[in-house]
């Protein structure tokens, strides 16, 4: 087995720690204190061809596929994890277009998402939960040649800046995934949610107050789309959490470790003293093997498996990366002290940002569910 | 191969001012030249520059080649390249020495193309030692990793070529009764020198603040500044020890020093009779910038630091504290201003 | 027409790993295996500056390194940012060169490419730094060259003026092409390369040279065709009195005040 990347995949990854290191990492914490969509760093992400590493060039996407992708999300968010969650949000449309949705749609919508010039959202959660989305209850109405859509959804992240919203409804005792462009009479943005982490990514309710789409907002089939939908999210938005947490769990581990190298505290660094050490070198093992569960489960992707084959690899991805992000980065405030909670040292935004990773593409515990009904079948 | 050839230093001016370079390596120069009996000359070109001809004379020069011609006024990269080419070919010298200033640095492998012979850069000391039981010019240059410095040697090709940074030795003697012949060389400038290059335009700004090379102390700050959000407590250190503000690379890339003033081994080398360094842990790339200092004073708050191996005096501590207090120190002493 | 331009780049152990190289002391030399390597920080400026001109006027972008082909990650850095070809000249007899060698082994090559319109290299490399192979070689080319050069000016098709800096200032020079010059850190901002960019890498031509290929001359390249080389090398004697003050903090300063008036340094 060659376990050696590649030289594709090297120079991506140098690409894009260059990137993370030379423009988002100055400015950071500036982005996080403001807590507004970074437009910015978007556009960027876009000209450097990363958004669109998923989708076909026919479509303005660069296809380098999954693997490609994970490298990607996780050497941002070693830096700036809201980008590298921007990465996995931002692509679950992307990829329910081109897999599900029609040539006009495709040709309409993805070049200008791949470049950054827009951005998407998909949206399933409402207020009966995001875990149980057989029960949602927005509903979308066949009247003549239109849907008339009502209802609510929530806790959805870049619903406000978005210019092209993803989200399935009820039609019959079915389901229908559906496209809504910003300004669309009877689709309106409301509340933004306050969250602990990830604080430039605006998560909102929204509304679909007797909005009418017609068939072409359909993104395929009429009735197939939770079954989209739930492909969507555990192929994008599963690897994309995983990603993020790998770079989450590499950032706070390296910053530790380069903090106890030269903090000195009876009369020689911390990184002497086997506390310190001891773990250090949990969350070492730790990163490692996250970084190969996800790696193996992305590259089973490019090489064609569906996420029905890995169903249980991408729920074990997502589920051990997250953990192993929160544990790093509580750990590493831990060997930091007083350093560890002071904004300016990173990781106490980085643990923040963890902390949102749980509920991000199906909630840790549904990750079990998923992996337990699996293997006792 | 002549091994009685002569010791030769070539002069620069610029804008009639002689670089100080050009006095460091005469002092060498002489030491060579007595060391293995046979003259030391410098070559000057330029126009209107007889009067630092004689400089170079009062400084050790026991010849001079002068060569002068209106279109040499500004460094001009072929004609100047061609014309030393020209005389060294002639006269055949064994060592030919140039300052690395920014001229010097393209002068000199231009001069060693043309002449198919050797070029070692940046040479840190030279001196005539023993090779395999052979007599040798040697050229110590600083190596990599640690305190290693390679000795390089030149055994075939004549005439030996070097570049010296300036700052690293110090300059010669002045001794306005010494005699030397200065040697009118009419140049043989040509239209064709200018035909594919020419220098249109020299600007030269004086540099702000005191000079780093002519500077008796240096303060240098590094990485570590950080802590105390910045420079401003080295300049407070440099005003009171009469000295020049320097930096390392991060601190460079950090905006608290220009370029002009990194201490380094891709930056400057100076050779003050005191130098400070604040917060710079030691790397090998930057020591190699102040080996030649006379004292040597550092702080870091890291006991292991490498800095510590090659300071004289050194303060193991938290910036924070030890600065201020260092500052306070020195005022208790309010030594006169060394120029 | 499109200009024809060549980009030397030397591919160098990572600056952040210096302190990880080994010295073979009794050989004299380095040991850089298993150190992180990049393209020389000054080459992408380089480079930078031919993807400028060739965006500007069209043409082709020539990368060429000295080197074993074990590793190519400065070639590959440079086909992803935008450079069309390279060529790798690897050959035993190319080995351990002083700068004039390696200018030589430079310019054989180029005679068997053919005829560039310009040359650009990074003034100096992070590891030897010695600033010369570019003036060397434009010497051996016969070609015009400028060293810290910090703004390319285009007169018109066939000539140029740059600004190459001094300490305290710079000159402007007007130049012919063909050129060669010489570039610093302020010419411009290098491009990163692009997904686009990295996947085409596989597409683009990679020429491998041995000294039969270029015709060199045995006497002129490698260590036979060197001038120079190391001797030895020595632990460099600092001579330092590595005295650590101890006591509280106002003890220690005191102390190394009262140290430094001894030695007559203040």
């Amino acid at each position: 087995m060659d376990f050696n990347l590649g030289r594709e995949h090297e120079l991506l990854r140098d690409m894009v720690k260059e990137f993370a290191d030379n423009e988002l990492a100055p400015r950071a914490l500036e982005l996080d204190n403001k807590g507004e969509f970074f437009w910015e760093q978007v556009k960027r992400s876009g000209q450097l061809g990363l958004i669109g590493v998923i989708n076909s060039k026919e479509y303005g996407g660069t296809a380098m596929g999954h693997l490609a992708r994970m490298i990607l999300i996780e050497e941002i968010s070693r830096v700036y994890p809201p980008l590298g969650f921007f990465h996995q949000t931002g692509n679950l449309l992307m990829y329910a277009i081109e897999t599900f949705g029609s040539e006009e749609q495709k040709k309409e919508y993805l070049p200008a998402l791949c470049k950054g010039a827009k951005v998407s959202a998909l949206a399933l959660t409402e207020a009966t939960g995001g875990s149980d989305p057989a029960n949602m209850q927005t509903q979308a109405i066949l009247e003549g040649n239109d849907y008339v859509v009502n209802g609510r959804k929530s806790w959805i992240t870049a619903v406000d800046p978005a210019d092209v919203v993803g989200f399935v409804a009820k039609t019959g005792d079915k389901f229908s995934a559906f496209i809504v462009e910003k300004g669309t009479h009877g689709f309106e943005v409301t509340r933004r949610e306050e969250t602990i982490g990830l604080r430039s990514l605006p998560v909102n309710e929204f509304a679909l107050i007797n909005c009418r789409l017609t068939k072409e907002n359909l993104i395929g089939e009429e009735g197939r789309g939770l079954a989209s939908a739930l492909t969507t999210i555990a192929t994008i938005g599963r690897t994309g959490a995983a990603g993020v947490g790998l770079g989450i769990a590499r950032g706070c581990y390296e910053i530790a470790l380069k903090f106890a190298k030269e903090r000195v505290l009876y009369g020689k660094p911390i990184a002497a003293l086997q506390a310190i050490q001891f773990t250090l070198a949990d969350m070492n093992v730790k990163i490692e093997a996250a970084k190969w569960l996800c790696y193996s489960t992305a590259w089973q992707l490019d090489q064609g498996k569906t996420s029905r084959d890995l169903a249980v690899d991408i729920a074990r991805c997502k589920l051990y990366a997250v953990d192993v992000a929160n544990r790093c980065a509580h750990k590493a405030v831990d060997i930091m002290g007083a350093y560890g909670l002071s904004p300016e040292y990173r990781v106490i935004g980085l643990l923040r940002d963890a902390l949102e990773l749980g509920v991000a593409a199906g909630s840790q515990e549904v990750m079990k569910v998923t992996i337990g009904a699996t293997i006792t079948r | 191969m002549s091994d009685s050839g002569e010791i030769w230093v070539i002069g620069e001016q610029r804008l009639g001012r002689l670089e100080e370079v050009s006095l460091e390596l005469l002092s060498k120069g002489t030491a060579l030249s007595q060391r293995i009996g046979v003259a030391l000359s410098a070559v000057l070109l330029g126009d209107e520059v007889e009067k630092i001809a004689r400089e170079l004379v009062f400084h050790g020069a026991e010849k001079v080649y002068l060569l002068e011609d209106a279109r040499l006024r500004y460094y001009q990269s072929e004609a100047y390249a061609r014309l030393l080419a020209g005389v060294i070919e002639e006269h055949e010298p064994q060592v030919v020495l140039i300052g690395a200033t920014e001229i010097g640095k393209e002068l000199a492998p231009k001069v060693a193309a043309k002449l198919k012979t050797g070029l070692t850069a940046h040479c840190i000391d030279l001196y005539v030692g023993e090779v395999d039981d052979a007599p040798h010019i040697i050229y110590v240059v600083p190596g990599w990793g640690g305190n290693l410095v390679m000795h390089i040697i030149c055994p075939q090709k004549r005439p030996q070529m070097a570049t010296v940074k300036p700052g690293v030795f110090s300059k010669a003697v002045k001794d306005e009764n010494r005699k030397g012949k200065i040697i009118r060389v009419k140049p043989d400038v040509r239209d064709e020198d200018f035909r594919r290059i020419e220098t249109v335009e020299v600007v030269e700004e004086s540099p702000k603040g005191k000079s780093l090379e002519l500077a008796d102390v240096v303060v240098c700050g590094g990485w570590g500044m950080n802590a105390l959000g910045g420079f401003s407590k080295i300049q407070e250190l440099a005003d009171i020890l009469g000295g020049a503000v320097a930096g390392t690379r991060p601190a460079m890339d950090k905006g608290w020093v220009k370029e002009a003033r990194m201490i380094g081994q891709s930056g400057k080398t100076v050779s003050p009779g005191l130098f400070v360094s604040l917060g710079a842990s030691g790397a090998m790339h930057y020591t190699t910038g102040f080996m030649g200092s006379k004292v040597v004073l550092a702080v870091d708050q890291n006991p292991q630091a490498p800095i510590f191996q090659m300071a004289d005096i050194g303060v193991v501590g938290d910036l924070c504290e030890v600065l201020p207090c260092l500052i306070e120190e020195l005022k208790k002493y309010r030594m006169p201003r060394k120029s | 027409m499109g200009l024809e331009i060549l980009v030397c780049i030397k591919q160098v152990p990572h600056p952040d790993h210096f302190s990880e190289i080994q010295v073979d002391a009794g050989k004299g030399r380095v040991i850089g295996e298993g150190i992180p390597v990049i393209m020389n920080p000054l080459d992408r400026h380089a480079l930078e500056e031919a993807l400028r001109n060739k965006e500007r006027f069209s043409g082709r972008i020539t990368v060429i390194r000295m080197g074993r082909p074990r590793v190519q990650k400065a070639v590959e850095e440079a086909l992803a940012m935008g450079a069309d070809r390279a060529v790798l000249l690897y050959d035993t007899a190319f080995a351990r060169p002083d700068t004039l060698a390696t200018a030589f082994t430079l310019f054989y090559a180029i005679q068997r490419l053919g005829k560039f319109d310009l040359i650009y290299c990074g003034n100096e490399t992070v590891d030897s730094g010695t600033a010369q192979v570019g003036p060397m070689l434009a010497e051996l080319l016969d070609i015009p060259q400028v060293s810290s050069v910090q703004e390319v000016s285009f007169i018109d098709e066939k000539s140029l003026e740059v600004r190459r800096a001094l300490e305290h200032g710079y000159i402007k020079v007007r130049l012919k092409l063909p050129a060669l010059l010489s570039v610093t850190r302020d010419i411009n901002t290098p491009r990163l390369p692009t997904v686009q960019g990295i996947m085409e890498v596989a597409q683009k031509e990679l020429i491998i040279w041995n000294a039969k290929d270029i015709q060199a001359p045995p006497e002129s390249v490698g260590l036979k065709g060197s001038s120079i080389y190391a001797a030895s090398v020595h632990e460099y004697k600092t001579g330092r009195c590595r005295e650590i003050m101890q006591g509280s903090t106002e003890e220690k300063v005191r102390r190394a005040v009262a140290r430094l008036k001894e030695l007559g340094a203040i």
